[in-house]
């Protein structure tokens, strides 16, 4: 690989840790910049190959900032797009060689691999076969020796243009996501309602209001919870941008969530990681708390997220992904006068919440709107199995 | 969509049109990695200050991050002593690869004795080009250094003088790391200029001084302020005329006593230095304190986004766990081991059934075995440490071995490759290394200058270096460094020696700046002194130690507010002005108003007798004329009954060892004196009589007085029976 590609690579790697990149659409196309430089740059014998690659730099990723998925989620759909494509050509060969599936494989296979619908035309019911889990490792060999006859035909500039082609799909994807919520968020929101939103800092939630009041000309209420300390001027800004255009806004301290919650209607949230099972960080903390005074109120909560915020992952260890900020924002470093050996003072500030499935009742993505317990069924279709763990 | 592309391509357009503008102005950056000072003595004999880890990071790693993130585009490391291992380390590092945010070298200054020599030798090489950052090599912060840029430049365009920019801190009086170089800044209230600085030294420091602002230097300005409650981190915004200015003063060794000071008061310069204030966190690891205090400060994330858990090395591991626990991949805990909050492990240690650690930090590789006790502590990579040790808030170096049944006390530095045997005991403050090192004797003027790390080291061959046997066993490698502060009588050493151990008693001595706060914490300090001293054989006896140190601050306050009081009678100040004085004096030295008395009463003595003496007035217009003049003085000094009955003990003592010819005569006329002035009043006067001391050395010059009182307590009452009968007359 040419040394050019391993400079931007390691400089991404630095400006990730230092923060210089963060929020996660900033990283998901700053990180699809980056793969259409590799996958432009990067020399590779066979795909299989190329594959590696990727997962090790999706492994370098993911340590530099292992709060920040959407680095790993690009990664694992620009995999999957590879695959898929290896898959196509393999499926080409097997309806050349009319070697059918039988047909019970393909009945086991259909919860692990639903089929498809945006996936391209040739592929259908015939691409089972080397994507079910059960046989992955299996299907690698397979794959190998197919892709082997595969590359014959189809020299490696041509996979090249493929896969940059599928990065530039992203990014467009990624773009325009606001577009595809909002037509879906004008229809959910009433007149006269009240909502209460605790994720500030989400542009999703920003935009997805905004367009409410203006394409509808619906008049609702907004409820914006401070956010203390992390997000307090965020938070205002927020509120003022709300009231510029012509919501009525209020901000509330994060403590009176309760009382309010049962004059509240809907409570939309902005997710910055989806995962398998349905349960959400979010991007402030305190969200989890509004939840579950949504629950308690039976008030319906609505997670706003983009696509390429699915993670294939799941939350076993929750305390790994949110993540401890500051603790001046606590408590000021004026005040920290913790001298000696008798310091008992400790300050924690998470600055993200982990939001559990059953606290939410819909997430709205930009592909249309899902029950959590489907969201797995949504991932599947855009990541493979295995590529879950990019670490071998 | 046409029209949304348009606007992505002026964005880009403007992009790169700043990008430009961001391409001509490079900021270059000049790290100092040598310190000048012996503060970290004896590990810094074999490894400079910037090389020591803190958090298992190299502490000039820090400094680095702080300057790609402040976008630094080049940047010049000045060496002075051990420069060849810093240059290793920067060769090695990830700043000397291609993907490096800036370019990084070093300069071989060999010959700097401080900072004043480094610049000097800056300016001689011309590297600088434009404005440039000045660091220290030793800076732990993470502050948004873009605001102190546009701060700068701002000023810049608005004052073309302005030549500096110092990024200083707000903390509060008790903030741990503010204990050296405290400063106080007179800065212009309307524009943060900053008009005069002045050191002050420490609380606990002999020097006194009192700051005086040159009239002149206030001139033109509306409204200004003065401010010690700055944290200064040596992060300077300099203009390139700045090397230069110390070229032309060769005689400048600091950044801030010579050169700010320098610059400021100076009639010629014209030139005009801005300070900008940012609560962001900033500090520097300038001696063991500040090393324990960033240390944990870091670990309990008040440096965020500045984490351990961002593996600022590329090689590091560390994820993060509730209660500030962080720990690397590949280490190894026992089952029934505990590890407490604020703790970080590195990755390939080992920790035993039983153990605990709490609030500290180790090493790679360390292996730490069964029922050991760490807190508060620091452990290099590859110690070992034996069975049921015990280590409290001390600092353990790399590659040292500790046996079992070790116990290290509170503020304990083990040097480099130390090897301690079993069942020892290392008591408070020792610091071992494991060749001698020996002291250089100071070359310059002030004491406090002489460079880091340029100790000879020698092996053993000298008459006193003889291994520790008493604290490190039979079998163990280790000596004794004998910091010479705990020697030199000096102010300065005074200075170092109150800031310059880890041990936690010190802690509350150097915080406090003002005597209430001192006087809280006093008591704190004999307690543990004392408990110390119990188990020190070597070094330096603590408790004689501190009262000495009191003592001779007596004396000093006694000699000293005499004097003020001889001044103020001399030159006619006016009372109030000698009460400030003796006020200031009081609270500098934290003494208490019995001391002021005392001296107040000596000096008043002392003029009478001088009276009598050349015989310009007999005693009692003597008396007359002084404690009428200055009388006035102890209404302000004692308070309530006691005290006056003090006070007039205190005259009694002092007539007598004044050497009065008749002292009976001095006592009974200056009482009576101060009681007809209303000073002192008959309860007092009747309560002092009570307790009077029955010395037979006292009692000549009591007579009088024993009289002057019977009359008073007749009079009393019979006064008392006539307003009874009045009284009763009016019933």
């Amino acid at each position: 690989m040419s040394g050019d590609i391993n400079v931007a690579v390691a400089s991404f790697i630095d400006r990730l840790k230092r923060r210089q990149v963060y929020g996660s659409y900033q990283v998901s196309l700053e990180t699809l910049q980056l793969l259409k430089r590799f996958v432009s740059a990067a020399r590779w014998s066979g795909i299989d190959d190329l594959i590696a690659q990727l997962r090790e730099l999706g492994t370098r990723l993911g340590k530099a900032q292992p709060t920040e998925f959407t680095c790993g989620n690009i990664i694992r759909r620009v995999l999957a797009l590879i695959r898929d494509e290896v898959e196509d050509e393999a499926a080409l060969q097997n309806q050349l060689r009319k070697t059918a599936e039988p047909m019970i494989s393909s009945m086991f296979s259909l919860l692990q691999k639903p089929v498809v619908a945006s996936s391209t035309s040739l592929s259908s019911s015939s691409s089972s076969s080397s994507s079910s889990p059960s046989d992955a490792a299996g299907s690698t060999g397979q794959q190998q020796h197919q892709q082997s006859s595969s590359s014959n035909e189809h020299p490696k500039a041509d996979m090249r243009q493929i896969i940059i082609q599928g990065i530039k799909d992203l990014i467009d994807e990624i773009t325009n996501i606001d577009d595809g919520i909002q037509q879906i968020a004008i229809d959910l929101i009433h007149d006269r309602e009240i909502l209460l939103t605790p994720t500030p800092d989400s542009k999703t939630v920003l935009k997805f209001l905004i367009k409410a009041r203006e394409r509808n000309n619906r008049n609702f209420t907004v409820l914006v919870t401070e956010g203390y300390p992390n997000n307090t001027q965020v938070a205002h800004q927020f509120a003022k941008k709300l009231s510029e255009h012509g919501v009525e806004t209020t901000v509330i301290p994060d403590t009176a969530v309760f009382a309010l919650m049962s004059r509240v209607g809907k409570v939309i949230i902005g997710a910055k990681t989806v995962f398998t099972n349905g349960g959400t960080i979010s991007s402030t903390a305190g969200v989890s708390s509004v939840c579950e005074c949504a629950r308690e109120f039976k008030t319906p909560v609505f997670a706003v997220a983009g696509l390429y915020k699915l993670s294939p992952l799941y939350p076993f260890d929750i305390e790994k992904f949110v993540e401890v900020g500051g603790s001046q924002r606590v408590l000021p470093t004026m005040e920290n006068h913790r001298v000696g050996n008798h310091n008992r003072l400790d300050t924690v500030n998470p600055i993200a919440d982990y939001v559990p499935p059953e606290n939410i009742d819909i997430y709205i993505t930009n592909i249309g709107g899902f029950a959590p317990s489907f969201i797995y069924r949504v991932v599947w279709d855009n990541y493979k199995q295995q590529d879950v763990n990019l670490e071998d | 969509m046409a029209g949304k592309k348009s606007k992505s391509s002026d964005k880009s357009g403007n992009n790169k049109q700043k990008n430009e503008v961001v391409q001509d102005e490079r900021l270059q950056a000049i790290v100092l990695t040598d310190s000048f000072e012996t503060r970290f003595m004896p590990l810094t004999a074999v490894k400079p200050r910037c090389l020591l880890p803190l958090a298992n990071v190299p502490l000039i790693e820090y400094t680095l991050e702080f300057l790609a993130k402040a976008g630094a585009s080049e940047v010049y490391l000045m060496c002075a002593s051990h420069a060849d291992q810093i240059n290793d380390y920067i060769e090695k590092s990830k700043w000397n690869m291609p993907w490096s945010p800036f370019r990084v070298s070093t300069i071989m200054s060999l010959e700097s004795r401080s900072v004043g020599d480094a610049m000097r030798d800056l300016d001689n090489r011309g590297i600088i080009t434009g404005d440039f950052i000045l660091v220290s090599g030793d800076l732990v912060t993470n502050m948004e250094f873009d605001k102190a840029l546009d701060f700068h430049r701002m000023k810049k365009s608005e004052d073309k003088d302005h030549i500096v920019t110092m990024c200083l801190s707000r903390a509060s009086q008790f903030f741990r790391s503010r204990c050296h170089e405290p400063a106080v800044f007179i800065l212009d209230k309307a524009s943060d200029k900053c008009l005069y600085y002045q050191d002050i030294p420490l609380e606990n420091s002999k020097l006194k001084n009192s700051i005086a602002i040159d009239p002149e230097l206030l001139e033109g300005v509306d409204d200004f302020k003065i401010r010690n409650d700055l944290v200064d981190c040596h992060v300077d915004i300099c203009s390139p005329h700045v090397p230069a200015i110390f070229q032309e003063n060769f005689d400048y060794q600091f950044l801030r006593r010579d050169f700010v000071k320098g610059v400021l008061t100076s009639d010629l310069l014209k030139k005009s230095i801005y300070a900008f204030i940012t609560e962001d966190y900033a500090a520097r690891v300038e001696s063991w304190q500040t090393y324990d205090a960033i240390s944990q400060d870091f670990i309990a994330r008040w440096c965020y986004p500045m984490v351990l858990n961002s593996n600022l090395l590329d090689d590091q591991t560390y994820s993060y766990e509730s209660e500030h626990i962080y720990k690397e991949k590949d280490v190894v805990l026992a089952q029934s081991c505990k590890i407490g909050k604020c703790t970080g492990i590195g990755s390939g240690s080992k920790i035993g059934e039983g153990t605990s650690i709490e609030n500290s930090v180790i090493g790679r590789n360390c292996h730490i075995k069964e029922n050991i006790v760490i807190k508060d502590s620091f452990i290099w990579d590859n110690t070992t440490i034996g069975s049921d040790s015990v280590i409290e808030h001390a600092l353990v170096a790399s590659d040292v071995k500790i046996g079992s049944k070790v116990v290290v006390q509170d503020g304990c530095v083990i040097g480099f490759n130390v090897f301690i045997d079993d069942n020892m005991v290392i008591p408070v403050g020792t610091r071992l290394s494991e060749t001698f090192v020996e002291k250089r004797v100071s070359q310059f003027l002030d004491s406090e200058s002489y460079s880091d790390d340029e100790e000879v080291v020698s092996n053993g061959k000298s008459t006193n270096a003889l291994p520790a046997v008493k604290l490190v066993g039979e079998a163990g490698v280790g000596y004794v460094y004998e910091s010479d502060d705990a020697y030199d009588d000096d102010d300065s050493s005074v200075l170092d020696d109150g800031t310059n151990a880890l041990t936690h008693r010190f802690d509350d001595m150097y915080l406090s700046d003002t005597s209430i706060s001192s006087l809280s914490v006093k008591p704190k300090k004999k307690r543990r002194s004392s408990t110390s001293s119990a188990t020190t054989f070597a070094g330096r006896d603590e408790e004689y130690y501190d009262d000495d140190n009191e003592d001779e601050d007596e004396e000093d306050f006694a000699a000293e507010a005499i004097a003020t009081v001889e001044r103020a009678m001399e030159n006619n100040h006016d009372i109030d002005t000698a009460l400030l004085e003796l006020n200031t004096l009081r609270m500098s030295i934290n003494v208490t108003y019995h001391e002021v008395r005392s001296a107040t009463v000596v000096a008043l003595l002392r003029r009478v007798y001088h009276f009598i003496a050349t015989q310009t007035l007999g005693a009692k217009d003597a008396i007359q004329k002084v404690f009428g003049q200055w009388g006035p003085l102890f209404k302000r000094q004692a308070f309530d009954e006691e005290e006056y009955v003090d006070l007039a003990n205190l005259i009694l003592e002092k007539a007598v060892a004044q050497n009065f010819e008749k002292p009976e005569f001095i006592v009974f006329s200056a009482l009576t004196f101060l009681y007809d002035e209303d000073i002192l009043d008959e309860d007092a006067v009747d309560a002092w009589w009570n307790q009077v001391t029955d010395d037979p050395a006292y009692d000549q010059a009591k007579v009088l007085t024993a009289k002057w009182v019977e009359w008073l307590r007749t009079a009393d009452e019979q006064s008392t029976s006539e307003e009874e009968s009045e009284e009763s007359d009016s019933e």
